[in-house]
């Protein structure tokens, strides 16, 4: 076990690193000159000259390279050129944001997701089935860019009922970021966004739930469970399910990784300052502190939750050996 | 091969759902294949749209354009109490009582090209050899015996009005009926006017003049070779005459003489308000205003061709027609699925746009297939260092979350369709590549693999030869998949902004929508390219469900 923890997180940092070191060739070598962002504001020759000097621009790429590993190492994300703030504090903003959106968003779809795949199992062979099949494929064939301006034209613009843009009414004055979210204002702005995602998003849990559930009503203690007399209702939701569910979490955890870049579409659809949004508006401006940080963040938080699946997994399903999961 | 398509072909006709799929992709794909034929207009025309619109001159300035009808106003005529009438192209007619104009239905679809009211008598007439008589506020038709197209009409009183059309045609209506009058030329007349029922005037092509007496006309000779398209006289002496390219002729006394005009345009109508002043109207919204022996040119703030004029009791009307940009035009026959903020055709550009949906679909996919299923086959197959060091490579690219890396590789490498397709194809095989390695890793401890390497078969032999064509099945539901991601993704980086600006893209359709701020209001702009793409990829992804009973039985015995 020990040995098995230890490689996989040796892997884990490998791989790290691979992402970290082709994010900053990619940048560095792809993007045009970053000082170009701030001449637009009127900078002369010689204050650009400073500013490379500042930032560093002067050194050989690969001098920048180990001066970039290096504060990583320590935490340390460099100064935006856009927001002229540190990295750190924009990116951290920008991605509780993001959470506060796509957190109760995933909670809401695989929570109604696997439930409803249950039921589609349940009735499997009848009209509901087909329907809901066709709905969950539908729901998961919109674009969600789409679904998102048709809500805000529905629901924002010819009834009026929700705000369509932002997190908060504006003017608005906040102390801190617990003070701008703890409203009901703040609620009411969060509801659309979250739902086109968690629509968007729960069709994947439903389908997968009812594929393993079909493999599992297959096995033999579904049918003890029957043969005891148990409601269809109890075997369904408490003994198959309970078997079926695997795949889900894992899906779950992967959906979670991802969730932290946000979906772009939608922040941009809903103007909500979250990390997607951040991260297209940061490659467009060429602010590579900001754009770097956000995806080594991404990158990060992906790994970590594929490396949390695969421990998950080997501790729930004892079948998947650590030998296997190596392989 | 052979077999696994009959195979395939046999599952999709087996599932309702993948059939109905099958259906909906071989019918975008021929929607693409055949775009330039299904396309109502160029996606990128700007379209216009006419209308027509009346000028007022109230007595002392000239007021702003109003659209009194859909179609080009050909004609206009005012009473002394306000009554006014104007008719057009394709039946189009306007009434005037009181306030405002209202559109009026005269019942046939012909254009009409001249109306004149006075004493209670008001005629249009049209193409066709129409003749429409105002009784009671409904248009009557009645028969004037010809069926040449007539251009003017002139109402002297209840029984005496006068229509001239092509041909030399002159019909003279007498109260109750419409009898032909021998105007002696065979030229097409334009225009008419009666001082009373015994002098008028008409004029027509290369210089015609007639003058009317009651009974009969004489010719003027000697005017030129200039067609004239409007006449107004205030007696017998006192007569004018306007037409192509700014002619303007005047009967002073008892000499016509050739007026100089500061503009050389077409000149449709004119207008005496007396003796020495007068008002011309013509192409390109020309109005000249006579003031004793001079013509000046009069702004009205209106650029389109002008018509015709009328004018009584100090107020001048003007109408014409209107070509504008049909901005965010609702859908209607002409466009399907409306316009954009720009006049743009949506319905073309959706049309257009499933080109690059499915192009970029199936380019995508067939990339991750193929990148994807080989690395599978050689992770899976060799499964000491190899296998491990391209798993690992996957693992890095599970790392790379697809949006925001294709947005980087679209945005360092110029938009372009090599580029979108590049950036799904090269990021997304991580799953097929996992997926079919899991395959080819049992498929190798099979018998027939171990039959095959004591026979002396090579390890590329073997996994390309034996074990390939058994994870093809596998492979072509990763096809579906990958194509149903692959339409997706197109969208959304064109959505983004980030496709190739001069190609049509459902995305960018949207993105275009999204950036004019128009799709607020623009439904039509935003629901057609949207059900596009939710209509595509629903059809792949019931293809692809049901293919999945090639690599799972168990879903098909209970599904």
């Amino acid at each position: 076990m020990r040995t098995f923890l230890l490689s996989r997180v040796l892997q884990l940092v490998v791989t790290f690193w691979v992402i970290v070191t082709v994010l900053f060739f990619l940048f560095r070598l792809g993007l045009p000159d970053p000082t170009l962002a701030l001449i637009s504001e009127g900078l002369s020759p010689e204050d650009r000259q400073r500013v490379i000097q500042r930032f560093g621009l002067d050194l050989p790429v690969w001098q920048q390279y180990f001066v970039y590993l290096g504060n990583l190492a320590r935490g340390e994300l460099g100064v935006s050129f856009y927001y002229k703030a540190p990295v750190g504090v924009v990116v951290f903003e920008r991605l509780a944001n993001t959470l506060v959106l796509m957190l109760p968003a995933i909670l809401l779809s695989y929570t109604a997701g696997p439930l409803l795949g249950v039921l589609l199992v349940w009735k499997r062979g009848s009209g509901a089935e087909t329907g809901g099949i066709t709905l969950g494929l539908i729901l998961r064939s919109a674009p969600v860019f789409w679904t998102g301006m048709l809500a805000i034209f529905v629901f924002g613009v010819t009834y009026g009922w929700l705000p369509t843009s932002g997190m908060r009414t504006l003017p608005y004055e906040a102390a801190n970021w617990f003070d701008k979210v703890l409203t009901l204002d703040f609620l009411r702005h969060l509801l659309l966004p979250m739902l086109v995602i968690a629509a968007y998003y729960l069709a994947l849990p439903m389908l997968i739930m009812r594929n393993t559930m079909l493999e599992v009503i297959g096995d033999d203690f579904i049918e003890f469970c029957e043969a005891r007399g148990f409601s269809q209702r109890r075997t369904m939701y408490r003994h198959a399910a309970r078997n079926a569910l695997l795949p889900v979490v894992t899906q779950a955890a992967v959906t979670t990784g991802l969730a932290v870049g946000g979906q772009v579409v939608v922040e941009v659809v809903f103007s909500w300052p979250g990390l997607g949004r951040e991260m297209f508006h940061a490659v467009r401006t060429s602010d590579y502190p900001v754009a770097q940080a956000t995806f080594v963040f991404l990158a990060a938080m992906v790994l970590a939750m594929n490396f949390i699946v695969d421990l998950v997994y080997s501790k729930l399903d004892p079948r998947v050996t650590h030998e296997a999961a190596k392989g | 091969m052979a077999a696994l398509a009959r195979n395939l072909w046999t599952i999709i006709r087996r599932d309702r759902m993948a059939t109905v799929g099958l259906a909906i992709l071989v019918g975008m794909v021929l929607i693409a294949t055949f775009a330039p034929l299904i396309a109502t207009h160029d996606p990128n025309a700007i379209n216009e749209r006419v209308e027509g619109v009346a000028v007022h001159h109230d007595g002392q300035t000239w007021r702003d354009v109003e659209r009194i009808g859909d179609a080009p106003l050909n004609s206009v005529a005012l009473r002394d109490d306000g009554m006014g009438v104007a008719v057009g192209f394709e039946g189009e007619a306007a009434l005037r009582t009181g306030g405002g104009w209202t559109d009026a239905d005269v019942g046939v679809n012909v254009t009409l090209r001249g109306v004149d009211t006075a004493d209670g008598l008001t005629v249009a007439v049209g193409d066709g050899g129409v003749a429409l008589h105002l009784v009671d506020e409904e248009w009557r038709a009645t028969d004037t015996g010809t069926d040449a197209d007539l251009n003017a009409v002139a109402v002297a009183a209840t029984d005496h009005a006068l229509a001239v059309g092509d041909a030399g045609v002159v019909l003279r209506w007498d109260g109750s009926a419409w009898s032909s009058l021998d105007a002696g030329v065979e030229r097409a007349l334009h225009a008419v006017t009666l001082v009373d029922e015994s002098f008028g005037v008409v004029t027509g092509d290369r210089g015609t003049l007639l003058l009317y007496d009651g009974d009969g006309f004489e010719a003027v000779e000697g005017l030129g070779f200039r067609e004239l398209f409007g006449v107004d006289a205030l007696d017998r002496d006192t007569i004018l005459a306007v037409g192509e390219r700014g002619t303007i002729l005047r009967l002073a006394g008892d000499e016509w003489q050739e007026m100089r005009a500061p503009e050389s345009r077409d000149l449709r109508d004119v207008r005496l308000l007396g003796p020495d002043a007068a008002l011309t109207v013509g192409t390109h919204g020309v109005v000249m205003r006579m003031d004793g022996q001079e013509w000046e040119r009069e702004d009205t703030g209106y650029g389109q061709t002008l018509r015709a004029l009328a004018a009584a009791d100090g107020e001048v009307v003007a109408v014409g027609t209107d070509p504008f940009v049909d901005r965010l035009g609702e859908p209607s026959r002409d466009h399907l699925f409306g316009t954009t903020h720009l006049g743009r055709d949506i319905f073309s550009q959706t049309i257009w746009g499933s080109r690059t949906a499915l192009m970029v679909g199936l380019l995508a996919a067939l990339m991750v297939v193929v990148i994807g299923t080989n690395v599978g086959l050689i992770a899976g197959y060799f499964k000491g260092k190899t296998g491990s060091f391209l798993m690992r490579f996957v693992d890095v690219m599970y790392a790379l979350p697809f949006e925001p890396f294709a947005l980087v590789l679209v945005l360092i490498f110029r938009p372009s369709l090599a580029i979108i397709i590049l950036a799904i194809g090269l990021l997304t095989w991580r799953t097929t590549a996992r997926i079919i390695r899991s395959q080819v890793l049992s498929l190798s401890e099979r018998p027939f693999v171990k039959a095959a390497r004591v026979a002396g078969a090579s390890d590329w032999r073997i996994l390309y030869v034996h074990i390939a064509p058994n994870v093809l099945p596998l492979a072509f539901l990763q096809l579906a998949v990958a194509m149903a991601f692959a339409i997706t993704a197109e969208a959304t980086l064109s959505f983004l902004g980030l496709g190739p600006p001069q190609i049509y893209s459902w995305g960018t359709i949207l993105h275009e929508a999204r950036l004019s701020g128009a799709w607020r209001t623009a439904w039509w702009w935003i629901i057609p390219p949207g059900l596009f793409i939710m209509v595509t990829v629903v059809a792949v992804f019931f293809i692809a469900r049901a293919l999945e009973v090639l690599t799972n039985p168990r879903l098909a015995a209970r599904g």
